[in-house]
Order: C-alpha cells, then sequence, then structure tokens
C-alpha cells in the first residue's frame, strides 16, 4: 500500500498528513502532485547537512530522519552571543532555501521540544526550560508512539501536567522510558548524542573577508591553519595522528581533506605538504570562504632534541615515520603494511596486516614475548591469495605426495616430497553443520627435477564424497 | 716488473673508484665468505650502497621465487641496521615464509604499488631515507635513466637496492634492457636441492646463481645453498648462503652440471 511520507505546508494546509493513504489523498486533492520518497538521498542530504554545520560547530548530531543536533556550547562568543549565531545560522540555512525551525536550550531535548511544537527560532535561558516546555503538548517529549497515545487518552494535554505527576508513580504507568525523556529534557539526566565527527577539541577555523578560489592561496591557507593548529598542539607537548581540513564553499557544501601520519605529529610544514597533492581535488567553485581543520587521536608527545652527536642512530621521527606517511597518503592506507603474526593456522590468515610502525619494535626479540610464525614448518615466500588449481596429479597410494602435476600449462615430475601436513579448518568459528572432514587440506612441499619447490595441498579427503579431492597449488618456496 | 705493474694497477682501481664514488665514503661490502665468490666482486664482497638486479628464467620471471628466496637470504644480514622496504606490485609476498629463510619479517614494510613508474619512484623514495637499509622492488624492467636514479638514491643514505625482475602474470616478454645502472646483475634458479644420505625430504633451498654482469668485477655461476633454512637455529656470523660449488661453464645447463654438488 502506497502511503504519503512527507506532505509540505500547502499540502498540509488542504488536510493531508504524512502516514495517509495515497489513494485517500488522491480522492481529497485529485490534482495532488507526488514524488517518490528517497529515503538514502534524504540521508544523504543531512548528511551533507551535517558537514555543512560544523562551520557552527565542530560537535553535529544527525536526528534522523529530518533533524540534527548542534552542540554550541562554547561556541556562540564567536558570533557575539547566542542570538547572533541563531540569526546568521537562519539567514545562512533560508539562503540555502530550506525550510526548517529551529531552537537553542541547555539539553537536546528541551531544544527538540521547542523546534518542533514550541515557537520556531525558540531560545531557552539557561536553567529555564521549565516554564517554556510546559505548554506543550506531551509528543514534544519525543516518546514513544503508543506512550504518547495512552497519555493523550488518560487526558493529560500537556508536558506541564506530566511534570506534576510524582515521579514513582509517572514510572510505573508509563514506563522508564518515558521518564528518562522527560528528565533529558528538563537536563536532569545527560543525554549522549552520537556526533557525526567525534567533537575534538583540536579544533581550528579562518574565515576569510573575500572568498578565496585561487590555487596558491588555498596552498597559502592550507600552511596557515595548519601552523595556527600545531601551534597550539606544541604548546600542550601533543601531537595528531590524523588531520582534517574542510574547505566551506559560498555554495554551501563541505569539501573535507584527510591525511593520517604514521606517528603523531604536530610539523606544521609537513602536514600542509602532505595534503598539498589533495589540493588539486579540491573545486573551489565560487569560492572559499571558511576552512576548518581538525586533529585527531590526539596523543601526548615529548619533544625531541634534534640532534647533538652525528654518529648517533637515526630514530625513527626523523626518517622512516615522514616515509611512510608520503606512502600512506600517496598510495592509500591499504597499500602500506607491516607484516604481524596472526592466530591461526589457516596459512593465508597466519599473516595480519599491521600499521607499518604500530608499535615500537624490541630489539632483541625476546624468545617467547610475541606470537610468532614457526618457522621450523617449511613455509613458502610466495604465497598465492587464491591457490591456484593443479592438474593431472599422479600419487601412487591417497595419503602419497604426487609424483607429477601440471601447473600453468607444464608438467612437473616430482623428485623429492615431503608431508603430508594436515592443516584443518577453523571449524570452531563456523556452524556446526558446516564443519565436515572434507575442509581439511594436506599440505606437501615438493620439488620438481628442475629444482622448483612448490607448496601443494589436496583439498579433503579420498573417499568422503563420490568426486575425487581436488589439488591446488598455494604457494611456491623457490 | 709486474709487481710494480700491479701496485700501478691498484694504486689506478683506488682513484676511479674515488672518482665514481664522487667523494662520499663507500658504504662498504657485503662479503659471501668464500673466496671464489668474493674474488668475482669488486671490493670482496656485494657492494652496498648500490643497487642490484636479480631476475629468473621461464616460469621464475612471472612467480620470482627463487630470485625472492635469494633475495631474501642476500638483505637478511642488511635487516639489522635498518628496517628493509619490499615494494610489490602483487601481494603474494609472505612473511612466514620470509621468517623460515631467516629474514626478520619484523624489520619490513611491504608496500604494493599501483604501476611500474609507482614502484620504481617508490623505491627511489625509500632508498633516499633515514634508517633504511635495504630495498627491494619487483619490477618489469628499469631502463638506464631510472636506473641512474636508483642509484643517486642509494648513495644518499648508502642504503642498498635490489631489483627484482617480474614479469605480470600472462604478460608478454618485454625485451630484456641492454644497457643497467645496476652495480651487478644475477639470474636465479632453483637447483634441486640434495639432503643428507638417509634423510627423507627436501634438503636446504639450493639455487644456481650466475652473476650476469658485474660493475669492475668478473662474471661468474655457482650453486649456492640456504644454510639453515627452515630450522630454528639461527646462524650468526657466518653468510646466509653457503657456496657449495662453481659451475664451471659460465652457460648454465639445467641438469648435468648440478651433479657437482654432490
Amino acid at each position: 500500500m502506497r502511503r504519503l511520507a512527507a506532505v509540505d505546508a500547502e499540502a498540509a494546509r488542504l488536510g493531508l498528513h504524512a502516514g495517509q493513504k495515497a489513494t485517500d489523498a488522491m480522492a481529497l486533492v485529485p490534482e495532488l502532485s507526488t514524488a517518490e520518497a528517497e529515503p538514502e538521498a534524504d540521508a544523504a542530504a543531512l548528511t551533507a547537512l551535517i558537514d555543512w554545520c560544523v562551520r557552527f560547530s565542530p560537535a553535529v548530531a544527525a536526528d534522523a530522519p529530518d533533524g540534527l543536533f548542534l552542540d554550541v556550547a562554547g561556541v556562540d562568543h564567536l558570533w557575539g552571543g547566542e542570538p547572533a549565531m541563531l540569526a546568521d545560522f537562519r539567514r545562512r540555512l533560508a539562503a540555502g532555501g530550506l525550510p526548517f525551525r529551529c531552537a537553542i536550550a541547555d539539553t537536546p531535548g528541551a531544544a527538540w521540544a521547542l523546534a518542533h511544537f514550541g515557537q520556531d527560532g525558540a531560545i531557552a535561558p539557561p536553567g529555564e526550560q521549565a516554564p517554556l516546555l510546559a505548554p506543550l503538548p506531551p509528543a514534544a517529549l519525543r516518546l514513544e508512539m503508543q506512550t504518547w497515545a495512552q497519555i493523550e487518552r488518560l487526558g493529560l494535554r500537556t508536558v506541564g501536567q506530566l511534570m506534576d505527576i510524582p515521579r514513582a508513580p509517572f514510572g510505573r504507568r508509563f514506563g522508564q522510558a518515558a521518564l528518562t525523556r522527560l528528565d533529558q529534557a528538563l537536563g536532569r539526566e545527560a543525554e549522549a548524542l552520537a556526533f557525526r565527527r567525534p567533537p575534538t577539541p583540536w579544533f581550528a577555523r579562518l574565515a576569510f573577508a573575500e572568498p578565496i578560489s585561487a590555487p596558491e592561496d588555498m596552498a597559502r591557507v592550507t600552511a596557515d591553519i595548519c601552523a595556527k593548529l600545531c601551534a597550539r598542539l606544541e604548546a600542550e607537548g601533543r601531537g595528531g595522528r590524523r588531520f582534517e581540513i574542510a574547505f566551506h564553499r559560498l555554495d554551501g557544501k563541505a569539501l573535507p581533506l584527510g591525511v593520517g601520519l604514521a606517528l603523531p605529529g604536530r610539523d606544521p610544514v609537513r602536514i600542509a605538504k602532505l595534503f598539498g597533492p589533495k589540493l588539486e581535488t579540491v573545486d573551489p567553485g565560487f569560492g572559499i570562504e571558511v576552512v576548518t581543520l581538525a586533529a585527531h587521536d590526539v596523543e601526548p608527545i615529548s619533544g625531541r632534541q634534534a640532534s647533538l652527536d652525528s654518529a648517533r642512530q637515526p630514530t625513527v621521527e626523523e626518517g622512516l615515520a615522514p616515509l611512510v606517511d608520503r606512502l600512506v597518503n600517496r598510495l592509500g592506507e591499504e597499500r602500506v603494511w607491516r607484516a604481524a603474526p596472526a592466530e591461526s593456522h589457516v596459512p593465508e590468515l597466519a599473516a595480519a596486516r599491521a600499521r607499518p610502525l604500530a608499535s615500537p619494535r624490541k630489539t632483541p626479540p625476546q624468545p617467547g614475548d610475541a606470537p610468532s610464525w614457526d618457522i621450523g614448518a617449511p613455509r613458502p615466500a610466495r604465497l598465492f591469495r587464491r591457490p591456484e588449481p593443479v592438474e593431472a596429479v599422479m600419487a601412487l597410494t591417497p595419503d602419497e605426495p604426487p609424483t607429477q602435476f601440471r601447473w600453468r600449462g607444464q608438467l612437473h615430475r616430482v623428485r623429492r616430497a615431503e608431508g603430508p601436513e594436515r592443516i584443518g579448518e577453523e571449524w570452531w568459528k563456523g556452524a556446526i553443520d558446516e564443519v565436515s572432514t572434507g575442509h581439511v587440506r594436506d599440505y606437501y612441499r615438493v620439488e620438481d627435477e628442475g629444482g622448483g619447490r612448490y607448496w601443494l595441498f589436496r583439498a579433503g579427503l579420498y573417499g568422503a564424497s563420490d568426486t575425487p579431492p581436488k589439488w591446488w597449488l598455494h604457494g611456491v618456496f623457490g | 716488473m709486474s709487481g710494480f705493474r700491479s701496485s700501478g694497477l691498484a694504486a689506478l682501481r683506488v682513484k676511479i673508484a674515488a672518482i665514481e664514488a664522487g667523494g662520499r665514503a663507500e658504504a662498504g661490502v657485503l662479503p659471501f665468505g668464500d673466496g671464489r665468490i668474493d674474488g668475482c666482486l669488486p671490493g670482496g664482497g656485494l657492494p652496498l650502497g648500490h643497487w642490484h638486479e636479480i631476475g629468473g628464467e621461464g616460469l621464475e620471471a612471472e612467480t620470482a621465487a627463487a630470485p625472492t628466496a635469494f633475495t631474501a637470504r642476500l638483505a637478511a644480514p642488511l635487516a639489522k641496521h635498518g628496517e628493509v622496504v619490499w615494494v610489490l606490485r602483487r601481494d603474494d609476498l609472505w612473511a612466514p615464509g620470509l621468517a623460515g629463510l631467516g629474514f626478520p619479517p619484523e624489520r619490513l614494510i611491504q608496500v604494493c604499488a599501483r604501476d611500474e613508474a609507482e614502484a620504481l619512484s617508490v623505491m627511489e623514495d625509500a632508498l633516499a631515507t633515514v634508517g633504511v637499509a635495504a630495498v627491494v622492488g619487483e619490477v618489469e624492467g628499469c631502463d638506464l635513466t631510472a636506473g641512474r636514479r636508483l642509484q643517486l638514491a642509494c648513495e644518499k643514505q648508502g642504503a642498498t637496492g635490489f631489483l627484482i625482475r617480474r614479469r605480470p602474470y600472462g604478460g608478454q616478454a618485454r625485451r630484456a634492457a641492454t644497457g643497467s645502472a645496476a652495480a651487478t646483475r644475477w639470474r636465479v634458479a632453483s637447483a634441486p636441492s640434495q639432503p643428507p644420505a638417509g634423510e627423507f625430504g627436501l634438503g636446504d633451498p639450493r639455487f644456481s646463481v650466475t652473476l650476469e654482469r658485474c660493475r669492475g668485477g668478473r662474471t661468474g655461476a655457482w650453486l649456492m645453498e640456504a644454510e639453515g633454512a627452515y630450522a630454528l637455529e639461527a646462524n650468526d656470523g657466518t653468510h646466509p648462503l653457503r657456496l657449495v660449488a662453481e659451475l664451471g661453464d659460465r652457460q648454465l645447463a639445467p641438469a648435468q652440471p648440478l651433479r657437482l654438488a654432490g
């Protein structure tokens, strides 16, 4: 059944409402024009709006499907107070042609109630939510549908009436969730918002009197804002691992760019340099009016003495870390790694990828301090991600290594062989009915007449099923 | 007379080496520990602070298994002094296998490049970095200009480069570059192992190694064995590759001369 998902002001005036059957609506207003609901597009638009709102405050949380929370604590002074900030916010939103309602209050719950049911643009003075909330209907408390319906049925028409009910009977009657909502609206209970970007106190913002668009200007403001944030990091003895810059265009779009560092750092020149090649991808459009930079994963780092004697070992900070940063930012994070032992005996899972400079190395490695690979068991230096099928395998008896096999069109006669080494699947990870003896692999290390050494395995056992088990080549020793 | 002549030659060699080094101190050599092979190499060992080309033949040109194992053994002593960066085109390099060959994987940074030019430029970048002892790169080929750039990068910090010639799977064989800026060029193939009599299975991995080109040295062909591979006892001090036999003719015949090993 097709229903109306949303109606505009004109439709609402004609008596239509969201949730109405489409056929009923058409009967009421025959000339109704409708468009398909696109929840994904709506969500994307909300995300874009949230990105745009970062210009006002770094802490923005989505209130799906059609709202957002902006934590303006501590930023309103940049505009000269909450009324001025709200006015600027309204002016800019209206310029975008978006219908909206907004309110400022101490708590997200109160702000939500005022924005949805109160006066548009209301600003609740600190600590005085209750009188403003009292005349609003109970639905303003973001209650579940049935709770709200029940409250209405009991003849309670305003939030003020709810506030007068003693807590214990209220909780018993309408459930703990309703009580929590009331407490959240009145600031008696904290509410955690899922901010789209984790609010970071390491945030810098540069606004320009005239919008900029020239590439060299963008490079310069990047260097400027990096210097601004890094000076703060330096003063507090900290460094960031990830830096995100956002260019806010005149038309309201925010273009984010990010770079990562292998080790926390705060060298503005280096960070600006990492942004350098990516600046070309930013389309300034009609111009950029605001640039913001945020540092994430900020950790304390100690200032280091640069150099005293030239004969000492080079530190990671001066050589390797910049190299890894250059490579990661150029090739992508998944293309630079250090192999780390993983606790699995299945060959393709035994080597996990770790960050190149994740852990400080211990030299020399102590026996038994970290899980490592068993170097006593021969393993190939080249392991194919997908084992390659081999054909024409001949083995004397089922448990014997093959005497010949064909791989990539070449027939290899086996001269020497070792095995089998039986490796089973990780049956404890799957469902119980998927476990079968057909999932074991018998690995053989074989050497052909030319000296080539290969790692072959037979998947499954003979006689386990009607078809004979297949042979695969998994790696080459060399 | 002959003594005078040889001493004169030696003096000239030192002069030329000094000119080639361009005033920089030589990074030293990595001796194999066997006169038969060190005698062919200038300075009595694998020159460090240069780059070396290593290739294979046949299927090995695509899998590059024997060159990989050979390079890992060669670079293992260098990993004591710094990090090793391995630039790949396909991520089929497997750390447990390298660990078995005696190469410390915790010293290895793997980089997967998207194309040939990127692989070469990453190699160059890594070679010029402080704290990197060796860089291994897998590329199809390297022309004179790119080779010269690699050499200049090697000289910055004295890092050693290893370039494994490797063709993409199913790729057409490219005409081998005639000239090369590499200090040495090796051709490596797997050779049948010889386990001790009465033992089952495979012996230590053997390689037939041909030094095809050597700047300031002689060429040669040898049969080498990776001693103590896949063994828990680490061999300290000695070079990880042991010379088993000298292959008399410089042309490798696949089967027969290998009997020398026994």
